[in-house]
C-alpha cells in the first residue's frame, strides 16, 4: 500500500512553511518531493529600490537566525565594489559578532534537533544556555536578534574593557555546558538510537550534489569558506575545520559541537588580541560601476551574495544563494529509504533555514507534471483573473 | 436508599467528580515536576500554583468549536471519547481504597479483579485505534496501526509483570494481594524487578515519551487526535488523566504494599504512593527521547519480556521456598 | 553508552530556582545602548532629512508647515513602521545628536495609529565655532534644506 503524505506546508515539524511530499509504502519512503515558494517575499527586487545602506537592513531580515550572515556577506560585497578597507579593529568586531552567531545558531539547532527527536529536556537545557550568548549579544549590539552591526565601511559600535570581560566569561560557561552536551548527546542511548545510522549521505553523493556546510562536513568532505578563501582576519586565527565521517545525523551534531568548541576558542583570541584604533572609515554614497560576487561561511554553509553595480546608489542587481537552497538535493536523496519516523530528524539535520531559500518561483503543473518559469506580469494577470472566472462557492477548483 | 448511596458512589466518590479532581491533580503534578526537571517553572498563575490549570485546559476545550470532518465515520468518531472515560472509570471503582474492608467489600472487590483491572486498561489502546481509523485521516491512520504495533510489544511483558506478585500472594484479588504484603513487607523486595518493568511498560500504555511514537507532535501532527477537536478531545484528555491516575493506583497496590489503615488513613496512603508512582514517571519522561516503533518493539521483545518472565521465575522459586 | 546518562542533572534541577523570568511580574534590565524607540529633540535638528532618507522602513516624514519664511517643520516617526535599527541616529550630522534612541521596548497597542509621534518646531541654527583668537571666524555652515 503505496501513498502519499505531505509534510507541509503548514506541519508541527516545520518552522516555515515548506511542501515536502513523500511517497510512503507502510512505514519506508520510496520517494520525495520538495516544492519551494511559500516564503517568497520579493527581496532581491526590493533591494532595487533601496540604496546601499538600507540595504543592510533588508539583507539583515532575509533570516532572523542568520541575520548577520546575510548582512556580512552583502557588506563585504559592497566594500569591494567601492573598494573600501575597514579598519582592524571593526573587522574583529565584525567577525566576533559572527563567530558569537554562529555560536547562538548551533545551540539553537542542537535544542530543535533534540525537540524533533523528543528529548524535551535536552531542548529545554541548550536554549537555557543559549540565552547567556543572546544576552552577549544584546550586550554587544543593542538588540537580541537582528544585530545591526555592520555599516559599509566597518562597524557601528565599538566594545569596552568591561563588554570585553563580560564575553570572556560568558565564553568560559558556556564551553563547560557545551563539553557537558557532546558527552550527554553520544551517550544517550534513546536519543543515539534514533540519530546514528539515519540520514546517510557517502562522500561521493555530497560531493556530486554540491552539499555545503556541516552537512558536507559530516561526510568526511573539509570544505569550509573560512579556510579556502579566507576573508579578513581567518588567517590571523588559530582554528581546524571540524569534520566527521559517520556521514549520518550522528555525525552532523558532532561536526556541530565541535564547531560550538573552535567557536569559543577563536572568540578568545580575537577578544584578547582586539587591535586598537578606529571602527569605520567613511563610505561613498554612490559604488563604482561593476560586479561582485562574494562568499561567507555561514553557520548552515556556504552563503553567496552577487552585486551588480551601475554607479548610482542603488543596486542593479542582487542575487543571494543562501545555504540551505544548496542543501535540498541533498536532503531529497537522504530522505529516501529512510523511516517516516525519521523525516524531522533528517530534514531538521540540514538546519534547513527555509526563508533564506525562497528566491524565485517555478510552476508545475499537478496534471501534466510540466514546469514552466512564470513571469510577474503572467502572474498577475491570472491573479486579476482568478475572482473573475471563480466558481460559486461550495466546489471551488483548485489549479494544481 | 441504596439506589442514593450507589448513585453518590457512582458519581462523586470514587466516582466521576472524585476522578476529575484527583485526575487534573494528578496531571499538574506531572507538569509541574516534569518542567521543574527542565529547569522550567511549569503551571504557575492559574490558581494558587497553578493547580487549576489542568482544570482550566480541560474546560477551554469544552467551550470550543466541535468539527467531525465529512468523510469521518460519525457513529464511532462521536461515541468513542464518553466510551473510553467510562472503561477508565470503571476500572478505577476496582481499586482497592475504597474497598478496604475484606469481610463486607461490596461489588468492586471479588476474585480475579485483577484480571478485569487489566483487561479494562488495554482498552483504551483499542479504542484510540478505532478512533484514528474512523477519522480517516492520513496522519491518524499512521498513528493507529502504531498504536495496535506497539501494543504488540509492551502488553505481554506488562501482564506478566503485575501477576507476578498476585502469584507470590496466592490470591487473583487485588484487596488480598495487598493484604498479603501488608503483612510481610520484606516480601516487597522480592518483586523489583517486575516493578521496574511494570513502570515501564506502563509508561509505554500511557503513551508518553520514550513511548508517545503514535501522538509524535512533530512527526504525525497529532496522530490519533488529528481530528478530534472541543468536547471530545477534552474528554480524550480526561481519559488519559484517569487512566494515569489508575495504573499508579494498580501499580501501588500491588508494587508497593496497598493501602492499609481504613478510610481516611488508606486514602492519604493512596495519594502518597500515587504521587511517587507519578513522580518516577514523569521521570523516564523528562529522562529519555522518543523511540522509533520498530525500536520499541524489539525493545520489549529483548529486554522487557526476559525480564519478566526472570521475575515470574524468580516469584515462583521464593514461592517454593517459602512454603 | 550510560543508561540514564542524563539523570543526576535531571535530579539536581530539582532543587534549583527555575530559569524562567516571572514576565510581566518581575522585568530585567536591558543593557546599556540598547536600541529603543527612536525620538526627536527638536530643539538641535537643522531639517537635513538625512534620517528621512536613510531609513530602511520609510518611517521617517519630514515636510514644511505654515509659512515658508518661519521655516517651521513637523517630523512624524511612524513607530509602527520602524525596526528600531537606530540608523537614523548614526547617520545624524548635529553634535549633539537631533534624534536619538531610548530604551522603550513595550510598545504594543491595539491600534497601530497610536504609535505615531509627531513634533513641530522652529529649524535650529547651527552656531558658528569660537574660533583660536589670532584666526579670523569661520562662517556658520549653512545647511542645504
Amino acid at each position: 500500500m503505496s501513498f502519499q503524505i505531505p509534510i507541509g506546508p503548514q506541519h508541527p515539524a516545520l518552522k516555515e512553511p515548506i511542501s515536502l511530499r513523500m511517497t510512503v509504502e507502510g512505514e519506508v519512503i520510496t520517494d520525495a518531493d520538495i516544492r519551494l515558494g511559500y516564503n517568497h517575499r520579493g527581496i532581491e527586487k526590493l533591494a532595487e529600490e533601496r540604496n546601499w545602506i538600507q540595504n543592510i537592513y533588508l539583507m539583515e531580515r532575509i533570516c532572523g537566525i542568520c541575520s548577520h550572515s546575510h548582512a556580512t556577506c552583502y557588506v563585504q560585497a559592497v566594500e569591494r565594489l567601492m573598494e573600501l578597507v575597514p579598519p582592524k579593529r571593526g573587522l574583529y568586531i565584525r567577525y566576533l559578532v559572527s563567530e558569537l552567531e554562529r555560536v547562538h545558531s548551533h545551540l539553537l539547532w542542537l535544542g530543535v534537533a533534540g525537540h524533533e527527536a523528543g528529548f524535551d529536556s535536552f531542548f529545554m537545557y541548550t536554549w537555557r544556555d543559549r540565552e547567556i550568548v543572546m544576552d552577549l549579544l544584546e550586550m554587544v549590539s543593542g538588540n537580541r536578534v537582528h544585530y545591526a552591526i555592520n555599516t559599509v565601511g566597518g562597524v557601528r559600535r565599538d566594545l569596552d574593557e568591561g563588554q570585553k570581560a563580560k564575553i570572556l566569561e560568558g565564553v568560559a560557561m558556556l564551553r563547560k555546558r557545551s563539553v557537558y552536551y557532546f558527552k550527554i548527546g553520544a551517550s544517550e542511548p534513546s536519543f543515539v538510537a534514533r540519530i546514528a545510522g539515519v540520514g546517510l549521505l557517502t562522500k561521493e553523493q555530497a560531493v556530486a550534489l554540491c552539499a555545503v556546510g556541516p552537512t558536507a562536513r559530516a561526510s568526511g568532505w573539509d570544505r569550509d569558506v573560512r579556510k579556502e578563501d579566507p576573508y579578513a582576519v581567518y588567517d590571523e586565527l588559530e582554528w581546524e575545520v571540524a569534520t566527521a565521517d559517520t556521514c549520518d545525523v550522528l555525525g552532523r551534531v558532532v561536526v556541530r559541537v565541535k564547531e560550538l568548541l573552535q567557536s569559543y576558542n577563536m572568540i578568545e583570541q580575537m577578544v584578547q588580541g582586539l587591535p586598537a584604533g578606529d571602527i569605520t572609515v567613511k563610505a561613498p554614497r554612490k559604488a563604482k560601476p561593476g560586479e561582485t560576487v562574494s562568499r561567507y561561511e555561514a553557520p548552515r554553509g556556504e552563503n553567496i551574495h552577487y552585486i551588480k553595480s551601475n554607479g548610482t546608489e542603488k543596486p542593479e542587481r542582487l542575487k543571494v544563494r543562501a545555504p540551505t537552497l544548496a542543501n535540498y538535493a541533498a536532503t531529497v536523496v537522504m530522505l529516501k529509504n529512510g523511516f517516516i519516523a525519521d523525516i524531522p530528524l533528517i530534514f531538521a539535520a540540514i538546519d534547513p533555514c527555509i526563508c533564506c531559500a525562497e528566491r524565485s518561483v517555478t510552476l508545475v503543473d499537478g496534471r501534466s507534471g510540466e514546469e514552466s518559469i512564470v513571469r510577474t506580469s503572467d502572474l498577475r494577470r491570472r491573479a486579476l483573473a482568478r475572482p473573475a472566472n471563480a466558481l460559486v462557492k461550495g466546489k471551488a477548483v483548485w489549479p494544481f | 436508599m441504596a439506589l442514593l448511596r450507589t448513585l453518590l458512589y457512582l458519581l462523586v466518590y470514587p466516582g466521576l467528580i472524585f476522578l476529575f479532581v484527583y485526575g487534573t491533580f494528578s496531571e499538574w503534578f506531572d507538569r509541574k515536576v516534569y518542567a521543574r526537571l527542565q529547569n522550567r517553572m511549569g503551571p504557575t498563575h492559574t490558581g494558587r500554583f497553578g493547580l487549576l490549570q489542568p482544570v482550566a485546559d480541560f474546560f477551554k476545550l469544552m467551550a470550543k468549536e466541535d468539527v467531525v470532518p465529512e468523510a469521518a465515520d460519525k457513529g464511532f468518531f462521536n461515541a468513542l471519547p464518553a466510551f473510553g472515560l467510562a472503561v477508565v472509570s470503571t476500572a478505577a471503582l476496582l481499586l482497592p481504597v475504597w474497598n478496604f474492608n475484606l469481610a463486607n467489600p461490596g461489588w468492586t472487590s471479588f476474585s480475579g479483579d485483577i484480571i478485569v483491572i487489566l483487561y479494562l486498561l488495554s482498552l483504551p489502546t483499542l479504542i484510540l485505534f478505532l478512533a484514528a481509523w474512523s477519522s480517516t485521516n492520513l496522519f491518524s491512520t499512521i498513528g493507529g496501526a502504531r498504536v495496535l504495533t506497539m501494543l504488540f510489544g509492551y502488553e505481554v511483558p506488562l501482564f506478566l509483570a503485575v501477576l507476578s506478585p498476585a502469584i507470590l500472594a496466592g490470591s487473583w484479588r487485588l484487596a488480598e494481594i495487598a493484604a498479603f504484603y501488608q503483612a510481610r513487607p520484606v516480601l516487597l523486595l522480592v518483586n523489583v524487578l517486575g516493578f521496574v518493568v511494570a513502570v515501564i511498560a506502563v509508561q509505554a500504555k500511557l503513551e508518553r515519551t520514550p513511548f508517545d511514537i503514535p501522538d509524535a507532535e512533530t512527526e504525525i501532527v497529532g496522530g490519533t487526535f488529528t481530528e478530534y477537536s472541543g468536547k471530545k478531545l477534552a474528554l480524550f484528555r480526561l481519559t488519559f488523566d484517569v487512566e494515569l491516575v489508575v495504573a499508579s493506583g494498580l501499580l501501588a497496590a500491588v508494587f508497593l504494599g496497598g493501602f492499609p489503615g481504613g478510610a481516611l488513613l488508606g486514602f492519604v496512603f493512596f495519594v502518597i504512593k500515587t504521587l511517587f508512582i507519578i513522580f518516577l514517571l514523569s521521570l523516564i519522561r523528562a529522562l529519555t527521547s522518543r523511540i522509533r516503533i520498530d525500536q520499541v518493539v524489539s525493545f520489549s521483545w529483548k529486554i522487557l519480556a526476559p525480564l519478566a518472565v526472570l521475575q515470574l521465575l524468580i516469584t515462583i522459586l521464593v514461592k517454593g521456598f517459602l512454603s | 553508552m550510560r543508561i540514564a546518562a542524563f539523570l543526576p542533572e535531571l535530579l539536581r534541577h530539582l532543587f534549583k530556582k527555575p530559569a524562567t523570568v516571572d514576565y510581566p511580574f518581575k522585568k530585567m534590565d536591558v543593557p546599556k545602548d540598547f536600541r529603543g524607540t527612536p525620538y526627536l529633540r527638536p530643539e538641535l535638528c537643522i531639517v537635513c532629512k538625512a534620517c528621512e532618507r536613510d531609513c530602511p522602513a520609510e518611517a521617517i516624514e519630514i515636510a514644511a508647515v505654515g509659512d515658508p519664511a518661519e521655516k517651521r517643520f513637523r517630523m512624524v516617526i511612524h513607530n509602527d513602521r520602524c525596526i528600531h535599527c537606530a540608523q537614523c541616529v548614526d547617520v545624524c550630522p548635529t553634535t549633539p545628536k537631533a534624534m536619538q534612541i531610548d530604551s522603550l521596548f513595550e510598545l504594543a497597542t491595539d491600534d497601530r495609529h497610536k504609535l505615531k509621534r509627531d513634533w513641530v518646531y522652529v529649524r535650529a541654527v547651527v552656531k558658528p565655532k569660537p574660533a583660536a583668537p589670532a584666526a579670523p571666524a569661520t562662517p556658520a555652515a549653512e545647511p542645504k534644506a
